[in-house]
């Protein structure tokens, strides 16, 4: 149920973000989900991408640091509070949340995803499953049915 | 204005004749009591015998920093420990600081030249004067309290940082007398007028004696403009006492030497001898008053120049220019003497960094900053902006506590620095490309 997401350093300086969506690109690399956590001078840009692999190998030879990481991605469903019913799930059984953010698959009807990471993963995906929500597989974003 | 001692009105030749004299007990009291002087004498092929008058002085050798290091910590002494009163040391990296010690009498002619700069600056015993200097291993404080306490004035023993509160004593105590760095100075200025208080019309200064590190005109204007003193510089380092070495006069033609207790002589840095007067090159000092610590010929790797025209204040003695730069890499940072390698130590102790790193050296305003770029190419650190954040207060920290200099850090992507010939430039000095 772990997503394969690429975390790469920047520099918080104008072009440093397109300098990476190149090295994909050229890659043929597709990012499903993107976000940059930053503070006033650098940060660590956080993406899923169709080709993990691929886009690290790709990144790596570029000169950037990329590490890669697991995370998990949940379908909240779209209706009011479901994303509340998740985060007090997991923070009721003593799973800290260290980040998330969220995305859109093109075949999921406009419902957006989140990609959450937790200090223990294991429990979490025990915990969300037990509660029937639903965890995408990764085959599922890496493998996107466009249309 | 007010001339502190006799001595500062000496002939040339009464002077000539008083500092032979010093300069002979000096020679003997270090010939017989520091066995690596009298060693060092002996390779040079020359005793104390030998100097018959004060040009002689250029067959005796040369002492440098490097001496003092070899000798840490009180290897150079040459009274015994129970005859020192006083300990001071300046910064250093691996736990190895140059140690400098005095004796009663030493104290007695440090207050006595302090008490000199101090009555050039046109500090009176009506005065309160602010020292913000830190009181501690530096020289810088302690040296100002003592010469300035000789002369009557009062002292408001503030040491350095804190300063809203600076401020606040400064009004409150109604100082009329302010002592630290020039650019300690400066901040000092912008921090008063941000907390509302005019520093021209609502506090009392009159006077700024500055030192610990070089200024120019323009920055003297600048501190006169800000705080409606007169500032006046003054010089010195604690291998030959700590400040007191020379100060300016309110004529503002440079810093007199108190030379009855310091011969100054100017060297070309790279034959090492002697130059004519008036020719720019490194000042070399040789204490001729000191008991503790009396180094012969010491190279200040200052660069100036001497002048002994006569001085419109009156006073006899030689005059150094303003500092125009070193010959070794030293930086002065905020007060601090540090160099490169130093710095260097202290970021190859950090885990992470390796040598992805740039040391660069910039000049902002009149001031030397520091900035260092570090290269992260741990990918651990990605786990979270917090790590990143931490490598960044340790590598300032570590600086701070080691070093005592505040630098500006950069977390930079790998490769990003200049490299010549495949690898990484790690000093770079761009002081001179933005002046």
């Amino acid at each position: 149920m772990l997503i394969n997401q690429l975390s790469v350093f920047i520099e918080n300086k104008k072009g440093h973000l397109s300098k990476i969506t190149k090295v994909l690109k050229d890659a043929q690399v597709d990012i499903r989900a993107i976000s940059v956590f930053d503070s006033a001078e650098f940060g660590i840009l956080r993406i899923v991408v169709d080709k993990p692999e691929v886009g690290a190998e790709a990144l790596k030879k570029a000169g950037h640091v990329v590490k890669q990481s697991y995370v998990l991605a949940v379908d909240p469903s779209d209706k009011v509070g479901s994303l509340h019913d998740v985060f007090a799930l997991l923070s009721e059984n003593d799973v800290n949340i260290e980040y998330v953010y969220s995305f859109v698959m093109p075949n999921n009807q406009g419902s957006p995803l989140i990609i959450l990471k937790a200090d223990d993963q294991e429990k979490a995906i025990a915990l969300l499953t037990a509660s029937d929500f639903s965890l995408i597989p990764k085959e599922a974003v890496y493998n996107v049915q466009k249309g | 204005m007010k001339i502190w001692s006799d001595k500062e009105k000496l002939s040339r030749d009464e002077l000539r004749k008083l500092q032979f004299k010093r300069l002979k007990k000096t020679l003997n009291h270090v010939y017989e009591n520091v066995p690596y002087y009298h060693e060092k004498f002996k390779t040079a092929g020359v005793k104390p015998v030998d100097i018959r008058t004060l040009e002689d002085m250029r067959l005796l050798p040369l002492t440098t920093k490097e001496d003092l290091r070899k000798n840490y910590p009180f290897g150079l002494f040459a009274m015994p420990k129970n005859k020192i009163v006083r300990y001071h040391a300046s910064s250093g990296t691996t736990g190895k600081p140059t140690v400098v010690g005095y004796t009663k009498h030493d104290m007695k002619v440090w207050r006595e030249v302090i008490a000199r700069i101090a009555t050039m600056g046109g500090v009176t015993a009506d005065d309160t004067a602010q020292i913000t200097f830190g009181f501690g291993l530096f020289t810088g404080a302690f040296g100002l309290q003592q010469g300035l306490e000789k002369i009557g004035a009062g002292v408001i023993p503030m040491s350095a940082g804190n300063t809203q509160k600076q401020i606040m004593i400064m009004q409150d105590f109604q100082s009329t007398v302010l002592i630290g760095t020039p650019s300690y100075a400066l901040h000092l200025a912008e921090a008063a007028q941000e907390m509302g208080i005019d520093p021209k019309e609502e506090l009392f200064l009159k006077y700024g004696l500055f030192g610990g590190e070089g200024s120019t005109e323009e920055m003297r204007a600048k501190l006169n403009e800000a705080w409606g003193i007169t500032a006046t510089e003054n010089y010195g380092m604690s291998e030959l006492i700590g400040p007191g070495v020379s100060g300016e006069c309110l004529a503002f033609k440079g810093m007199h030497i108190n030379e009855d207790h310091f011969i100054a002589e100017i060297i070309d840095p790279e034959t090492l001898e002697v130059l004519p007067e008036g020719e720019v090159g490194e000042l070399v000092i040789t204490p001729i008053t000191k008991e503790g610590l009396p180094l012969i010929r010491y190279r200040t790797k200052d660069i100036t120049r001497l002048d002994t025209t006569p001085c419109d204040c009156g006073r006899t003695s030689a005059r150094m220019a303003k500092i125009t730069g070193r010959t070794d890499d030293m930086l002065i940072i905020g007060g601090v003497n540090v160099f490169p390698s130093q710095i260097e130590g202290v970021l190859l102790g950090i885990k992470g960094i390796g040598s992805n790193y740039q040391i660069r050296v910039l000049k902002k305003g009149y001031l030397d900053r520091i900035e260092i770029d570090v290269e992260v190419v741990n990918q651990d650190l990605l786990v979270s902006v917090t790590l990143l954040d931490q490598l960044y207060k340790e590598i300032q920290s570590k600086l701070h506590t080691t070093l005592g200099i505040h630098a500006g850090i950069h977390l930079v992507e790998p490769k990003s620095l200049v490299r010549s010939e495949g690898k990484a430039k790690r000093v770079i000095d761009l002081r001179s490309e933005n002046l």
